[in-house]
């Protein structure tokens, strides 16, 4: 039993208000039905993800970057194997796998072991998520820095305009943090008593989607698992909707795929009052 | 009263407020990544103070690395509970409620545990209060030198030092 984690209460405290969405008749069905997730590679921007965790069940690679002050940029890209340094990053993945199982999985690691990073990490890891042909990228992280400001938004929309979406769990904490507030990405946050497929879309952004993050039994190190609480749960669960929507429909743009998801939401309604 | 005085007081009428084993306060380092318990009380609490551990081990950590009050009504099942911690101090507990403290910066410098509550713990009530409380001590911390930052932080500290003792008023 945990607290709601900021950014959460959009998505409780009475009813949700119902948004109108595009009118797609049997929208779960087209969405979901029969798709595992096969071809569409995701990158889980974290810190690391243990390939060899009974619910990851493997990875298709991944890079770690690390701090070099000696290195171009101040960091250092090692390509390969790399141990997931708290959990974090192998949970996100497990939750991915578990929903897309077939989908292919990348770890970007950017975070050391106290689940800090540099500013600079964070964006490297997005630029090399999209420059490796990403289509989903979990990203249960952020940063309250306003010098990254510009720096993210810069590769949030190369992400958007290339085709590679990002998502975005919102801070724990109020304020706002980046890149979960721009509207390139899809932003997430917990929504408590929630199934793993299940979706809100929040009518008052910046915060747009509330997913399954409330004591969820997720992997962690060692091959263990956990009950945590976070949105950095939650956006693993977006994630994984994402990866089966693109198995079915390949071909759908970050702006396109934002309408499915918020036409899959549960308070989502296609006939106008 | 002194800032350390101020915090012992603070987790002695936590663990009151809780009827708990124990209750504890633990800081984060300068740069984030280890966690130094500071005062205590209760079972264990000579044994903890002083005892350090990196900001990624414990449920302690997890707190303060997720920034997420949260409790854990069987620890041993828990993957992130750092056992040999507990049992260094003698003793090892079945269920933990923990909660951050936040700096100015909205950045977790602490961590306040409480370690087997006479009370359910798994109560909606259980966690929003130890919430509260960590804000509290978070301002106490924040201004515990005696000369904090702004007016406001020095009312606000106030007021915490207010609800602390009548938190401790109310316990047993």
């Amino acid at each position: 039993m945990n607290v709601l984690p900021a950014w959460s209460a959009a998505f409780h405290g009475g009813q949700l208000a119902t948004v109108l969405s595009l009118p797609l008749p049997d929208v779960r069905d087209w969405a979901f039905a029969g798709s595992t997730g096969a071809g569409v590679k995701v990158a889980v921007v974290d810190s690391g993800v243990d390939g060899g965790h009974a619910r990851v069940g493997g990875i298709s690679g991944g890079v770690a970057l690390e701090v070099d002050t000696s290195a171009p940029g101040g960091f250092r890209v090692v390509p390969g194997p790399h141990e997931d340094l708290v959990g974090h990053g192998t949970a996100c993945a497990a939750i991915i796998r578990s929903l897309a199982p077939e989908a292919e999985i990348y770890s970007v690691r950017v975070l050391g072991a106290n689940l800090k990073g540099h500013g600079a990490l964070l964006h490297a890891g997005i630029a090399w998520a999209v420059d490796q042909g990403m289509s989903v990228v979990n990203l249960s992280l952020s940063s309250k820095s306003e010098k990254l400001f510009a720096p993210l938004h810069e590769v949030a929309d190369e992400a958007y305009f290339g085709g590679t979406l990002l998502v975005s769990a919102a801070n724990n904490q109020p304020g706002p943090t980046y890149p979960s507030q721009y509207s390139s990405v899809v932003s997430v946050a917990a929504r408590r008593g929630s199934g793993p497929m299940s979706l809100a879309y929040n009518p008052r952004p910046p915060v747009e989607f509330g997913a399954h993050g409330i004591d969820v039994d997720v992997a962690w190190s060692g091959g263990g698992s956990i009950v945590a609480t976070g949105n950095s749960f939650a956006a693993p669960h977006v994630t994984g909707m994402a990866a089966l929507v693109l198995g079915k429909h390949p071909t759908l743009t970050p702006f396109q795929l934002k309408s499915v998801l918020q036409a899959v939401s549960d308070n989502a309604d296609p006939s106008p009052t | 009263m002194s800032d350390r005085a101020a915090l012992r007081t603070a987790v002695a009428a936590v663990r009151a407020l809780y009827d708990a084993a124990a209750c504890s306060l633990a800081l984060v380092d300068e740069d984030g990544s280890t966690l130094v318990y500071v005062v205590a009380d209760g079972v264990g609490a000579d044994e903890i103070v002083g005892v350090s551990l990196p900001v990624s081990r414990g449920i302690a950590g997890w707190t303060a690395m997720s920034g997420q009050p949260m409790v854990v009504s069987e620890v041993a099942a828990d993957a992130r509970f750092a056992r040999d911690v507990a049992e260094s101090t003698h003793y090892v507990p079945t269920t933990i409620l923990t909660a951050p403290l936040f700096d100015a910066d909205g950045e977790a410098s602490g961590v306040v545990s409480v370690l087997d509550p006479g009370v359910v713990a798994d109560r909606e009530w259980t966690l929003a209060v130890l919430g509260t409380l960590a804000a509290v001590m978070g301002l106490l911390v924040a201004t515990g030198d005696g000369t904090p930052g702004t007016e406001d932080q020095a009312r606000l500290a106030a007021l915490g030092r207010r609800v602390l003792d009548a938190v401790e008023d109310l316990g047993p």
